[in-house]
Formats: C-alpha cells, sequence, structure tokens
C-alpha cells in the first residue's frame, strides 16, 4: 500500500480521527428526499387524506378477505335474490344469484387491486429497464429497441388481450396479469428513454466511467435515482390507469374467469337496464370506489410531482 | 520513455444527411496530433474553442473513440478497450471536468462520489475507505463535514476541489483536467490551481492541462501544443511559446490576452491589430489550400512549429 503511506504523509488526518470526523459529518448532513415527500404530505390534505384512503382501503380489503371463505361469494342462494342494501344480513344488498355484494367487493377489490399493482410493478420496471437501456446506448442499440417499440404500440393491444384470454384456457389473475403486462410497458419506456438519454450525456456518467464503473451498474445506480421522481409519478399515475385495465376487460366480460368476482365483473351488472334503473346497489358500490381509489392514486401522483419539482413544492422545510 | 504516446490521433465525427441518412461528410474534430507527456510534467493543450482539444482530452481517458491513430500507455494500445481494461488503465489516468456541477452526481453524497474510483480500483475495507475519502477531502482543503453532503450544497469552487479529490483517490499518474477553471472566478481558478499544483508536487502526477485561458496555461504548464482546426500549429516548452512564438496563430492567440494597464491601452490595441494584420494577409501561407494546419517541422530540440520550410529559415536567419 505504497500510495496509502504517500497520501498518510500529505494528510494531517489519521485513522484515529476517522470516528470523530464521521460523527461531525453525520451531525451536518442533510434531509433525504424521504423527508421532502413527506413534508409534501403534510402540506397538502387532499394529498395526505388519499394516502390514508388507499392504504387503509388496501389493507382493508386484503385482510378481510382471508375471512370470506370462497363458498360465501360463490354459492347461489336464491332466497336472498337482489336483497335491498343496508339490511343487517347484507350490508350492501345482494345481486340476482343471492350473493352478499359488500364479500364480492371485499375479494373483488383484492383481485383487482392486485392485478392493478401486479401490472404496474411488471410492466413498470420492464418499460424502466427497457427505456432506460435504450437511451444510455443509444446508436444501433436504441435504434433496434425504439422498433421493436413501434411495433408493439402498432398492435391492436385490445384485440390481443382479448384473443390471448380466448385462446389461453386455464387462465388465472397471474396468467391474466402476465398477457395484461405484455401490452403496458410501452409508455413508461418511451418517457423514461427520453430522460435517459438526456442524463446519460451528463457529465457525472462520462466521470462514473472514467472511474471504472460498469455499464449497467452506470445505469441502475447512477442514471435510475437521477431520474427516481419520474419513475415514481408515472407509476403512481399508471397504477390508476392499470385499475382501469382490468376493470374495463372484465366489464367487456374477457378479465377474470367466471366465479371470480372484481370491480369490473360487478360493474359488468350495469350493462342490463333492469340492474342501472332497480338493483342499482349491485353496481354503484363498486363504481364509487373505482372513482374513490382513481382520484385519490392521482392526487397522490400530484403530491410526489410536486416534491420532485422544487418549483411546485408547497411544502416548506 | 514517455508516460503516454499519442501518435497521429484523428477523430472524425460522420455527417449524415439526405433522404437516405448516409453519411455525406465528416467533421474532423481532431485530424492527425501527436503528443508526448512525460511523468510529473504538466502539458498545456491551448485553442480555441472547437479546435479539438477536448476530443483529444477524452480520446485520451477513453470516453471518445480514435477514428484513427494510437495512444501507447506501457507500450500498449489504450484506445482497445480490451488494453484499456486489463491494464486497468482509468486507475492510472483520470479525469477532471469543466463543469464541476454536472459531473458530481447530483444524488450521491460526497463520500460515494470520491469513493466510487476507489470501490472499482482499490477494494478498502469501510473505514479504510472512509478514511481515505476524509484525507483526500482534507487534501483539498474541505472538512469532514463534507462527507454526507450533497454536490449541490458547495460553491463552485468547493465543487471543483471535490472534482479533483475523485481524480486523485486512485493515485493516478496522469490527469487529463478539461478546462478545470474556466467557469470559476478569478480568485477561486487561483486556490483550485493551487490545491492542483500542490497535489502534484506531492504525489508526481502529469497534467494534460486544457484551456483557453493562456495567462492560466502560463501559471501552470512546462510544455505547450496550440490547437487549431484538429492540429496542433505550435508545440514547444513555455518558453518557447511565450517568448518565441512563430506561428501566426499562436501570435494571435497570444496578443489576445487582456492586460490591464490603462496607458497602455492604445498600444495594445495596434499591436492587436497588427497581429491581426498579419494573420489575415499570411493567412494562406500558414495554411494549406483547403485551410489546413500544415505539417510541424522541428525549429529547435523542443519547439516545432506548422509552417513553410522557408518561412522557418527565414526566421532563423531574422534571428542570428
Amino acid at each position: 500500500m505504497a500510495q496509502n503511506d504517500n497520501l498518510e504523509k500529505k494528510s494531517s488526518i489519521s485513522a484515529e480521527d476517522l470516528a470523530r470526523l464521521s460523527k461531525e459529518a453525520e451531525e451536518e448532513a442533510t434531509p433525504s428526499s424521504r423527508k421532502i415527500i413527506w413534508n409534501e404530505f403534510k402540506a397538502d390534505k387532499a394529498a395526505m387524506t388519499s394516502v390514508i384512503i388507499i392504504v387503509a382501503f388496501i389493507l382493508f380489503v386484503v385482510i378481510a378477505s382471508f375471512f370470506i371463505p370462497a363458498h360465501d361469494y360463490k354459492e347461489v342462494n336464491i332466497m336472498s335474490y337482489f336483497n335491498k342494501p343496508f339490511t343487517p344480513d347484507f350490508w350492501l344488498g345482494a345481486d340476482s344469484s343471492g350473493r352478499s355484494i359488500a364479500k364480492l367487493l371485499i375479494v373483488g377489490s383484492r383481485n383487482s387491486i392486485g392485478i392493478a399493482i401486479g401490472l404496474t410493478f411488471i410492466s413498470g420496471a420492464f418499460g424502466i429497464a427497457y427505456g432506460l437501456i435504450s437511451g444510455y446506448f443509444g446508436g444501433i442499440t436504441d435504434m433496434i429497441m425504439s422498433r421493436i417499440y413501434d411495433f408493439m404500440i402498432m398492435l391492436p393491444q385490445l384485440m390481443f388481450i382479448i384473443v390471448l384470454v380466448t385462446i389461453i384456457q386455464n387462465y388465472n389473475a397471474v396468467t391474466l396479469t402476465l398477457i395484461l403486462s405484455l401490452f403496458q410497458w410501452m409508455g413508461t419506456s418511451r418517457l423514461i428513454r427520453s430522460r435517459s438519454l438526456a442524463e446519460s450525456r451528463k457529465d457525472y456518467v462520462a466521470a462514473s466511467k472514467t472511474s471504472g464503473t460498469g455499464n449497467f451498474r452506470i445505469i441502475f445506480r447512477e442514471i435510475m435515482p437521477n431520474i427516481s421522481s419520474l419513475i415514481i409519478v408515472e407509476m403512481t399515475l399508471s397504477f390508476a390507469a392499470n385499475l382501469g385495465v382490468e376493470t374495463g376487460l372484465s366489464f367487456l366480460g374477457f378479465g377474470l374467469p367466471n366465479g371470480t368476482p372484481s370491480l369490473g365483473t360487478l360493474m359488468a351488472n350495469a350493462t342490463d337496464p333492469t340492474n342501472i334503473t332497480q338493483y342499482w346497489w349491485t353496481w354503484i358500490f363498486a363504481a364509487i370506489e373505482i372513482i374513490v381509489l382513481c382520484l385519490a392514486v392521482s392526487y397522490v401522483g400530484q403530491a410526489l410531482r410536486r416534491a420532485a419539482d422544487s418549483s411546485q413544492r408547497l411544502g416548506m422545510e | 520513455m514517455s508516460l503516454i504516446e499519442v501518435k497521429d490521433l484523428e477523430v472524425h465525427y460522420p455527417i449524415r444527411s439526405g433522404f437516405w441518412n448516409r453519411v455525406t461528410d465528416e467533421v474532423l474534430a481532431v485530424d492527425g496530433i501527436s503528443l508526448d507527456i512525460e511523468a510529473g510534467e504538466t502539458y498545456g493543450l491551448v485553442g480555441e474553442s472547437g479546435s479539438g482539444k477536448s476530443t483529444t482530452g477524452k480520446s485520451i481517458v477513453g470516453l471518445e473513440k480514435p477514428t484513427k491513430g494510437q495512444i501507447l500507455y506501457k507500450g500498449k494500445d489504450i484506445t482497445k478497450p480490451r488494453n484499456r481494461h486489463e491494464l486497468d488503465y482509468n486507475q492510472d489516468v483520470q479525469m477532471i471536468f469543466q463543469d464541476s456541477l454536472s459531473s458530481l452526481n447530483p444524488r450521491k453524497r460526497i463520500e460515494d462520489i470520491i469513493a466510487e474510483p476507489l470501490r472499482n480500483f482499490a477494494h478498502l475495507s469501510k473505514d479504510d475507505e472512509k478514511l481515505r475519502v476524509l484525507q483526500l477531502l482534507d487534501i483539498v482543503g474541505l472538512d469532514a463535514d463534507a462527507l454526507y453532503k450533497y454536490p449541490h450544497q458547495f460553491s463552485g469552487g468547493q465543487r471543483q476541489r471535490i472534482g479533483v479529490a475523485r481524480a486523485v483517490a486512485t493515485n493516478p499518474k496522469l490527469i487529463v483536467a478539461d478546462e478545470p477553471v474556466s467557469a470559476l472566478d478569478l480568485s477561486v481558478q487561483a486556490q483550485v490551481l493551487n490545491f492542483m499544483k500542490k497535489i502534484q508536487r506531492d504525489f508526481g502526477v502529469s497534467y494534460l492541462f486544457i484551456s483557453h485561458d493562456l495567462g492560466v496555461v502560463r501559471h501552470m504548464c512546462d510544455n505547450i501544443a496550440i490547437m487549431h482546426r484538429g492540429r496542433i500549429v505550435e508545440i514547444g516548452t513555455r518558453d518557447d511559446i511565450y517568448n518565441h512564438p512563430m506561428h501566426i496563430y499562436t501570435k494571435r492567440l497570444l496578443s489576445a490576452i487582456p492586460e490591464t494597464s490603462v496607458e497602455h491601452r492604445e498600444e495594445a490595441r495596434e499591436h492587436r491589430e497588427a497581429v491581426e494584420k498579419e494573420f489575415q494577409e499570411n493567412q494562406d501561407r500558414y495554411y494549406d489550400k483547403d485551410g489546413k494546419v500544415l505539417p510541424l517541422i522541428a525549429v529547435t530540440d523542443t519547439h516545432k512549429v506548422a509552417m513553410p520550410q522557408d518561412e522557418v529559415d527565414e526566421l532563423q536567419r531574422e534571428d542570428d
């Protein structure tokens, strides 16, 4: 360690000072971005309420669905045919098969939200990686990856999903999520690619290269943290959109298989005119839930966006 | 043997145009330059913007892929990525960037920034690494409380010193300094330059000092190469360049160094105008018909200049 000795001679700092100096440094450390986001939510009451609503609702739905056995929402009970809501046995009424809307709603929400989260993570992760790599390497890599992107965006996505769902015999929530992910990553990847293109031409990337850091380390450890605010906002907002994807498909009858409740299948009750006018409780609670969730998520997304952009920030230090 | 030998380096960029986006022309950013950088010296690379000096610097660090030519380090051509990898080349050759803010990752703390080359090349234990970073900060005159701060919390001069600390972290043999002080104001420039000089004395590192500021270059450099239009027009020691400039472009650059004496304002202006007139009149003799710089001719052992042989003889006769 000849070079180390050299440094030791020229610097007045030696090993004994290490503990004292690092303590000094910790006292002077700067607040993290977590703190900034927290301040932003404290300043925006609507966003704060939204976070609480989303977190509480998801927790409730996931936990509650464990206590609802499958036969509870699957078995037909002719005696409670279109039971009115707000009664002791049926809090939110019953549908044409006499199944409790409240139980369907809880289990259905869990399925729909689960698919939306899975979809957001899978398609998001793929889209982010695709965009980052395409933008970072540029040149021929970017050319090929962009043409693949163009091809994917050209496909009629809804048609493909419907055909795939019809072809695959035994599909469930997991396969549906994967099929949907196949067609959902493009928007994210395009957005990330443009930022990655700009970011990877900056000097700190060149500095990392001369420091001997490998390409993929630079992409995921240097560039990705710098566009993390964009990623968080994009993921949050696409979660709201993905909630709609599954719901829309199930509404059309191509989403989850029969007998698996979801927000979409509950919404599908509204395809019947008598249900819309007379038996409104079969679909209206699902509709309200979708509206509330999407609004809440978009409020959260806006607060995150403001936290990422210091000129829009509401929260003060 | 020199530390680094650059031989006939060329970096050309294609210009694409037309319907098929074909290569229709080339930008000759660097068009055949040769340099020898000795261990422990400061080599100045001077020229106007667009003269290819930064591209040369980037090629030497390995950030730019040369079209032709060789860069020899320890007898190996490091323009090939494989050789760079084999030699752990960037442990020995580092870079200081012009824009101190964009060259430091805004999402990383100073500790992680300075430790980055250490993590890749030195593989120290956690405590050793932190100690190293603290010592490096101390060498560039920064306190330990900088350790967990982010780059935007520092002034331009402090940031550039952090850049210097990162560059010397692996104890390199050559640091390419690409206009390290041109974004700073004068008093801070002097401070950063003095830290760089101190580091050179202490560690025996060589600098390739890229600048357009001839005053700064005079303060820093032992040998100087003047670049114009991607080629070297004059190369020599500090004395050769500042006291015996031969090429009209060098003379023109030197006359552009600002002077602060108010009394001699008129004289200085007349001198500048005379130099400019000489440049305009003699341009076609010092550059070939495509506007390219002529091949270099040795005047003395250290001094080479790109001008016709008969001009050199004439000038030498005048000197005698």
